[in-house]
Order: C-alpha cells, then sequence, then structure tokens
C-alpha cells in the first residue's frame, strides 16, 4: 500500500477512551465501569475468557451498542460521531456478510458510505484484495466464499478507508497458521504506518507476537493492565535438560532454589534470583550428570491470563 | 447521500435474489392469464340477451376489479416479504454490523431501506394494475372513475403494509413480526367483508366494528377507497340502487379515511426511525 494515512490526530489525544463504561442488558450486566486508554500508534491487545464483555466493549466504541453510561470516545471524540468513524475500520466478531453480493461489490459498499470518491474507491478495493490475499476473487459471491476467505474480506472492509484506528475482533479465528501469520504480519504493518491496532482476541499467543500492550478484562472489568513485559513479569525459573534424574540431583538442586517440575530429564528449578544460574551449572556438573541446556524461563501470558480469570465459557 | 447509498444497494439484493426477475415472470404470466380469461369471459357476456347493457357494464366490472382485486393481495403479500425480516434477519444473522459501524445514521440504513422497497412496490403495482386497466380498455372499452387516483392508492396500500412491516422488524424477531402483519392483514380484510355485510343487512354495530378494525389497521379501507376510483361512473350509477360488489366500494373515501390512510404509514416510519435509532446491535 504506497499511501500512509494522514494522522490528524492531536498529540494527547487517545485512540480509545473508555472511563467507567458500564453496559447492563436488564439485569444482566456486561461492563461493569471499564476504564481503559489505548494511545494512537498502539497494537493493544484485549482479552478475556468468553463472555468477558470484550465484544460488548467493542461495540459500544463502533456506535452498535449504548453504554448505559461512562464515558467512551474514539480519537478524540464520541462513539457513534460520524466522523470519528469515518477515520475507523471495523471486522465485526462473526464477519458474516451479505452473501449474495460479490466481494467487490461489498468493498464498494462500505467504499461508498466511508465517502471514498468513485477513482480512490476502485483503486482502494483493487488494493485491499491484493493485501488480504484475495485478488482475483473480488468477482466472486461471498456466498461461494471458504469461511477463511469471508474473514479475509471482513479484514479487506475492515481496511479500506485507510482508518487510523482499526478494531479487529477476533480477527484470526477461521484461519489456517498460514493465514494467522499473515494476518500478524498485516498487524505489524499497520503499525509501522502509525495506525493504532485494537485487537480482541483469546488465542494468547497471537497476541503475545504482535501486541505492545494489553488489558485483561474478566467479567466485565479491567484485572490486568500494561507492557506485555510488565505484566508476565521477569523470569524466575531455570530449565534444565541433563542426561538423567535421580533424587540424589533433586535434593542437590533444592539446595539452590524450588523444584516445581520434573517431566522425564528436564526440570524447572524457581530461583529467587538469576543469578544462581552459573552455580546451578557447576553443582549438576560436579555431581557428574551432564548438562544438555540451561535456560531462564519466562512466565507465558497464558499462565498469567489463566492465575487471573475465572475460566471461561459461562 | 448515504440513504440512496442504501436504497441502490438494496435493489442490488432485490436483482441479485433473483427476486425482480421472479416478479417480472410470474407478474407477465398473471397478466397474460387475465387478458385471455377477460377476453372469454366478456365474449361471451355479449350474447347474452341484454337490452339495457346493464348486464355487460357488470360483466367488465366485476373481472376487471376482481383482477385488481388480486393484484392488491400480490402487492400486500410482496410488501410483507420485502419488510418482515428487513432489519431484524440481518441483526440476527450480523450482517448489518460492518455496514452500521460506517459513519451513517441509522435514520439514512432505514430510509433507505424504505425507499427503495416502497420504490419497488410502487413500480409493481402502477405497472400491474395498468397492464390489467388496458387489458379491459382495449377488450371492453372500460373506463374507471379515476385510474391514477385508484393506482395511488393502491400503491399507499402496499406502502403502508410496508412501513409497519418495517416498524415490526426493528424490534421484533423476523417469525414473530410476519405473524403480526400477516394477521393485522387479515383482520382488516374480514373487517372489510363485516362492513359490507353489515351495511347490506343494515346492522349498524357490524359497521361501527368494521370501522373500528379499519382504524387499527387500514389497509383494506385503502383498498376499498382505491376500488371505488375503479369502477366507471356507469356501473357505480346502477349499482347504487342494485347492490354492488362486496369487495368494492361505491362511495368515494372521505377525507377523514384519507387522512389516517396517510398519517398511518408517516407515524409507523417515524416509529421505526425512533425504535432502530435505540436498539442495540
Amino acid at each position: 500500500m504506497e499511501a500512509a494515512p494522514a494522522l490528524a490526530g492531536a498529540a494527547g489525544v487517545a485512540a480509545i477512551e473508555l472511563a467507567g463504561a458500564r453496559k447492563a442488558y436488564g439485569d444482566r450486566v456486561a461492563l461493569h465501569g471499564l476504564d481503559l486508554r489505548v494511545e494512537q500508534g498502539e497494537v493493544f491487545g484485549f482479552l478475556g475468557p468468553n463472555g468477558a464483555g470484550k465484544t460488548t466493549a467493542m461495540k459500544i466504541l463502533t456506535g452498535l451498542v449504548r453504554a448505559s453510561a461512562g464515558v467512551a470516545r474514539v480519537l478524540g471524540r464520541p462513539v457513534g460521531d460520524p466522523a470519528a468513524r469515518r477515520r475507523i475500520g471495523y471486522l465485526p466478531e462473526h464477519f458474516r456478510f451479505q452473501e449474495w453480493a460479490t466481494g467487490e461489490e461489498l468493498l464498494d459498499l462500505h467504499g461508498r458510505l466511508a465517502g471514498l470518491p468513485a477513482a480512490r474507491r476502485a483503486a482502494r478495493v483493487a488494493e485491499v484484495l491484493e493485501l488480504v490475499g484475495l485478488a482475483g476473487r473480488g468477482r466472486q459471491r461471498i456466498r461461494s466464499y471458504s469461511k477463511g476467505m469471508t474473514q479475509r474480506i471482513g479484514l479487506a472492509q475492515a481496511l479500506l478507508a485507510e482508518p487510523e484506528l482499526v478494531l479487529l475482533d477476533e480477527p484470526t479465528s477461521a484461519l489456517d497458521p498460514v493465514g494467522r501469520r499473515e494476518v500478524r504480519d498485516l498487524i505489524r504493518e499497520l503499525r509501522g504506518r502509525g495506525v493504532t491496532v485494537f485487537l480482541n482476541s483469546h488465542l494468547l499467543g497471537e497476541v503475545e507476537l504482535v501486541c505492545d500492550r494489553v488489558a485483561i478484562i474478566d467479567q466485565g472489568r479491567v484485572v490486568r493492565g500494561g507492557r506485555l513485559a510488565e505484566l508476565v513479569g521477569p523470569a524466575t525459573a531455570l530449565r534444565l535438560l541433563l542426561d538423567r534424574v535421580d533424587e540424589y540431583l533433586l535434593g542437590a538442586l533444592r539446595r539452590l532454589g524450588q523444584v516445581r517440575s520434573v517431566e522425564g530429564v528436564a526440570v524447572t528449578l524457581q530461583v529467587d534470583d538469576l543469578d544462581v544460574a552459573p552455580a546451578v551449572a557447576e553443582c549438576v556438573v560436579r555431581s557428574g550428570y551432564r548438562l544438555f541446556e540451561l535456560a531462564p524461563v519466562q512466565r507465558s501470558l497464558e499462565e498469567v491470563f489463566v492465575d487471573l480469570v475465572h475460566g471461561g465459557d459461562r | 447521500m448515504s440513504t440512496l447509498i442504501v436504497a441502490r444497494w438494496t435493489l442490488l439484493e432485490a436483482v441479485r435474489r433473483r427476486l425482480v426477475l421472479a416478479a417480472v415472470l410470474l407478474s407477465a404470466a398473471f397478466v397474460v392469464l387475465f387478458a385471455v380469461a377477460f377476453s372469454i369471459l366478456y365474449g361471451r357476456a355479449r350474447s347474452v340477451e341484454d337490452p339495457d347493457g346493464v348486464f355487460l357494464v357488470f360483466a367488465g366490472t366485476l373481472q376487471t376489479v376482481l383482477g385488481l382485486y388480486a393484484v392488491q393481495f400480490l402487492a400486500a403479500f410482496l410488501a410483507l416479504l420485502l419488510s418482515v425480516g428487513a432489519i431484524s434477519s440481518e441483526v440476527e444473522s450480523g450482517t448489518l454490523h460492518a455496514v452500521l459501524a460506517r459513519p451513517l445514521r441509522r435514520s439514512e440504513y432505514l430510509l433507505g431501506r424504505w425507499l427503495a422497497s416502497a420504490g419497488l412496490l410502487a413500480g409493481y403495482v402502477t405497472v400491474m394494475a395498468t397492464s390489467l386497466l388496458l387489458v379491459a380498455r382495449v377488450v371492453a372499452g372500460y373506463q374507471p372513475v379515476d385510474p391514477v387516483r385508484a393506482v395511488l392508492l393502491m400503491v399507499l396500500e402496499a406502502v403502508l403494509l410496508l412501513t409497519v412491516g418495517l416498524l415490526g422488524s426493528t424490534f421484533l424477531p423476523t417469525l414473530a413480526n410476519g405473524v403480526v402483519l400477516f394477521s393485522l392483514f387479515g383482520l382488516a380484510w374480514m373487517g372489510g367483508i363485516v362492513e359490507f355485510v353489515g351495511d347490506t343487512v343494515g346492522n349498524q354495530t357490524m359497521v361501527d366494528l368494521a370501522v373500528a378494525v379499519s382504524l387499527l389497521f387500514p389497509s383494506d379501507a385503502i383498498w376499498r377507497a382505491a376500488s371505488y376510483y375503479l369502477q366507471p361512473p356507469t356501473f357505480l350509477g346502477v349499482a347504487v340502487s342494485r347492490g354492488g360488489i362486496p369487495f368494492a366500494s361505491l362511495t368515494p373515501p372521505t377525507a377523514a379515511l384519507l387522512a389516517w390512510a396517510l398519517a398511518y404509514p408517516a407515524a409507523a416510519l417515524l416509529g421505526a426511525l425512533r425504535t432502530f435509532a435505540r436498539r442495540d446491535l
């Protein structure tokens, strides 16, 4: 894509701002006063178990759902303001589109609604089809698309009008591993052009790979947020790969740290300080074992997530 | 602007889903059938001994009004089909989400759909009614009181159904909305029959009841208003003393009825805009 979008947003204006955003459907409260701030140019991961309120929050940001209380602003304007929506791209969760239309017709409709002039529209339609890997498929009816292709046309639709803020609700749920990697690359490319990406996903590995910051929500509240590195914390364990493991070895290791797990010839040792690593190596070798690997272990986002939330699918 | 984009999209949908093709083919078949039947029956009526010509006028009018009565039913069902799921089915399937996240107001979306559907219905009713009236004119020299007014009122009836259907589809599931709209239409039809019978036997309670029904849903009342203009003056002159057709009116519509017939869909449209604007998707 040649033209970078003009970032009209004034400095200090958040791409997304939710303050005390609350949503209740009758007695059921979907969001209990959600606070969230996403800066322009960030790739932000929005995580949570099913039913945590992720999609509701996203629908508030796109004006599809009205918040019962609180403040919701995008690009410095109240949600639902047409001027703000002109600068937003949105891929809805279930990416269902009018199946009787062709991919090009769908994109043309969205281009018209976004106010793209005719010549620009035609050019952009071709560009985004290429971008999402659907070049040459634009004249087919969406009915004939596979699930993955439908999700791709949804992405094309979201990126069509060169938005400054892209809201992606589970953008890779129907894609195979290759497609997922392509979408990750696409998100990185968007970041490179200064586009803000708000990514709603429960594929934690994916979020870990592309997001600058994340917020984890559960039961309609943010339970943890911050830069990814802060969230997972420093490494506090060592992983050892040995020729054999026995009680004598474990006894020796227990003097240096806490044995967290033993799987075959692999041992995970919880330590207070990673500086103990050389001492661990020495102890192992001196005791007559052969050491093949010794490395610090980072907590994964998944572990943090599982610790924080109350299990999904309620 | 967005309204016109949505209207264009709605028309494209009607073409793509072969709604237009089906309507054109079936309507052509209907007109041909009407032309053949009308010619045969009118030819037979001619051979009947009929010194004052009243029988021939009666035969021509009955057949023409019956044909247009059928058109009115077809238009009503078309309006029903176009409207009952217009919003609800798109909300249920989620196809509306990406569209409404664009910089357009919900009112613009709804008006665009309404405009395109009303246009389709107006075209359908106009083409069908004109074809039938032309057949009657060519075969029998048929001259209704005011064909333009009649067609306008028939369009109004279809638009009434369309608009109330759209209103329902902003808050009711598709099937429930279809049941409600169909029931209202059936009730109004029944009300018209009750009124005719009440008039004939001179029972005021029946007439009052029928008026109440037509206030609740004026589809049949609007048809009867149209039907007056569809009959030739010679027939109306005779029928006042000898009795008319059960599904047609011998008197012109009152100003109050016309006002109600216009206010009803206008209010329904406003209601639809309001409900849709507030709805969570």
